[in-house]
């Protein structure tokens, strides 16, 4: 029965295309749109969590992972003529490098300290890609980023240019990062991340070193980000300096929160109700942080499970 | 002759930003120490404190003392609101929850502020910031000797209020030991809303100083918490005197920096300064004190 339904909301997931165009003919593209941002979003809060809801770490600094590789890939393939597989690879290594060069300082601080920290880190982030203009050319954004195209070169190469083939390439780097995100989660490497996150004295006492897997998580989780990053610009083919600021990380603790900490189903759900819901209501950015603030605070302070204890109990 | 005065215009400069960045990191550091919270808010009440000093000055046409005296007096208010509604729900829950509920009510006001009142920024000139003092070729405008002169007043009285009064006394045994001032009797709870109105007030008077000064727009609470949290951290976690000092240090590297180095980087200071005191100093500038 489990199986079955899941079978039956893969296939609906991965038909949605021609589902979308059968039943809302006239919005389809902007139908698509959505479900492509959906999926981006489920992928970078997927990688969010790792570090959040699975090591316990509060980092604010996604944004400026997910601006690294989202810059580095934009400019590896403007500048510097690079296919798109190679600017993703280079963006994600990219991100991942600037993760674990500022993680060594930054994990020097505990708890609280440590958000702040990594919250001056996306700060920084936001102010350089403002401000360095000869590079990132600043508020007036990098422009003209050519569209994916799958291949190695000199071999056979798969442009991607509809709306539809965009839709399935994100679906493919979610489902790429739920599978990652399952073999980090579960397994010895997965109970060496618990273990550090429910009881730090006692993880180091057992031999499993707490900032050697805060690290590790904070790390790639980063180069998740940074991959995401490469994929959002790759779609967009624009990059502006707006795409990393701390709204973002709003959203990143909406899904992660209201969605449920350190469950997959939790953060997926809260991914597509929290990237759907406000596009299909049209709201206004700014209404749009006024409620989510809102419904964090109430939810962090009335239920901190999220969602995903509602729908545990739905399931019994 | 030049160069010199233009280096002392920066100092002072520096001077005016490290008193508005220790009014509100002073704040934060009393909230840290006796509520072990980290209030993301707190820049805020800055952003508040400021509009509601523009309400009075220039919308209402009040007189700068009095416009200068209600905004604390609001944000006194609000901060104990504030404590009321968000704090107590959330002061026994884990730091996560803490950090993430003061963070959301950061965003809801930042954002409730540019739906009220727009982003374009507002300026509130005070006949004391047009008036200019000059000495020998030296130019300072009025507004900034009140704005030093005032901050200088406030930390020696809320050096004194720590050390002398009874609360203040609570405040510092909070900091060392909670369930111990339970025990023997402190009103806990009465401290801590002390606290929140103190900070809240001690914002919202350097947004008074200041404003005249700078231009308020919504979303400068944002920074404003983040700078005053680095000069928390340099200062020594929670110790009121070692952040004063870090936000002056921080006020003046920044002023320099902006002036002589990069001006579109100076917000990036705080954060080279709080990186480096945590690789060389992790235990703050001043050594590890417990306690504010």
């Amino acid at each position: 029965m489990r199986r079955a339904a899941i079978g039956a909301l893969a296939a609906v997931v991965v038909s949605a295309p021609w589902l979308v165009a059968a039943l809302v003919p006239r919005q389809q593209r902007y139908v698509l749109h959505v479900l492509i941002f959906t999926a981006l979003f489920a992928a970078l809060a997927l990688s969010y969590d790792l570090v959040v809801g699975h090591v316990g770490s509060l980092s604010l600094a996604h944004p400026a992972f997910f601006g690294v590789g989202a810059y580095t890939a934009a400019l590896l393939a403007t500048r510097a003529g690079w296919p798109f597989l190679g600017a993703l690879i280079g963006a994600a290594l990219a991100a991942g490098v600037v993760a674990a060069l500022v993680g060594v300082p930054l994990f020097r601080l505990t708890e609280h300290a440590f958000a702040v920290g990594t919250l001056g880190l996306a700060l920084v982030a936001s102010v350089v890609a403002n401000n360095w203009v000869e590079v990132t050319r600043g508020p007036l954004c990098i422009t003209e980023i050519p569209k994916p195209v799958l291949g190695v070169p000199g071999g056979p190469a798969l442009a991607i240019t509809t709306l539809p083939g965009h839709y399935w390439l994100a679906l493919g780097a979610l489902a790429a990062v739920v599978l990652l995100y399952r073999g980090l989660t579960t397994f010895r490497l997965g109970r060496a991340f618990h273990a550090v996150r429910d009881n730090e004295p006692l993880a180091g006492a057992a031999g499993i070193d707490p900032l050697k897997y805060r690290l590790l998580a904070f790390t790639i989780a980063a180069t998740v980000a940074g991959g995401v990053g490469a994929l959002y610009v790759h779609y967009l083919s624009v990059m502006c300096p707006e795409e990393m600021t701390v709204a973002l990380t709003v959203n990143l603790l909406v899904i992660v929160f209201l969605g449920g900490v350190g469950s997959l189903r939790g953060v997926l759900v809260g991914a597509v109700l929290f990237t759907a819901l406000p596009e299909v209501l049209r709201l206004a950015p700014t209404w749009r942080l006024v409620i989510y603030g809102t419904l964090l605070l109430l939810v962090v302070v009335r239920s901190p499970e999220g969602l995903e204890s509602l729908l545990r109990r739905a399931a019994r | 002759m030049t160069l010199i005065s233009d280096l002392l215009e920066q100092l002072l400069h520096g001077l005016t930003l490290g008193a508005m960045y220790a009014m509100v990191a002073a704040g934060l550091a009393l909230m840290l120490g006796v509520a072990r919270l980290i209030n993301f808010a707190h820049g805020e009440f800055f952003m508040l404190g400021a509009y509601a000093f523009w309400l009075g000055y220039s919308e209402l046409g009040l007189p700068y003392p009095i416009a200068a005296l209600l905004a604390p007096a609001v944000m006194v208010i609000f901060g104990i609101v504030y404590q009321h509604t968000v704090i107590r729900a959330i002061l026994p829950r884990s730091w996560h929850v803490q950090l993430i509920a003061t963070l959301a009510t950061s965003i809801v006001l930042t954002n409730l502020a540019i739906i009220v009142l727009g982003t374009q920024p507002k300026e509130v000139p005070t006949t004391l910031s047009a008036r200019i003092l000059e000495v020998g070729g030296f130019r300072i405008a009025w507004q900034r000797l009140l704005v030093l002169v005032a901050a200088l007043v406030i930390f020696w009285g809320l050096d004194r209020f720590v050390a002398r009064t009874r609360t203040g006394r609570a405040m510092r045994a909070m900091s060392q030991n909670r369930e111990a001032c339970a025990v023997v009797g402190v009103d806990v709870q009465r401290v801590t809303l002390v606290t929140f109105a103190l900070s809240a007030g001690l914002a919202a008077v350097a947004a008074t100083l200041v404003s005249p000064l700078f231009n308020i727009f919504p979303d400068m609470g944002t920074v404003l918490t983040l700078k005053a949290f680095a000069a928390v951290v340099a200062g020594g976690f929670g110790y009121v005197n070692g952040a004063i000092a870090a936000s002056f240090l921080i006020g003046i590297t920044e002023a320099l920096a902006g002036s002589y180095i990069s001006y579109a980087y100076k917000d990036a200071i705080a954060f080279v300064i709080m990186i480096a005191v945590l690789l060389w100093r992790p235990q703050g500038l001043f050594g590890r004190r417990i306690g504010i």
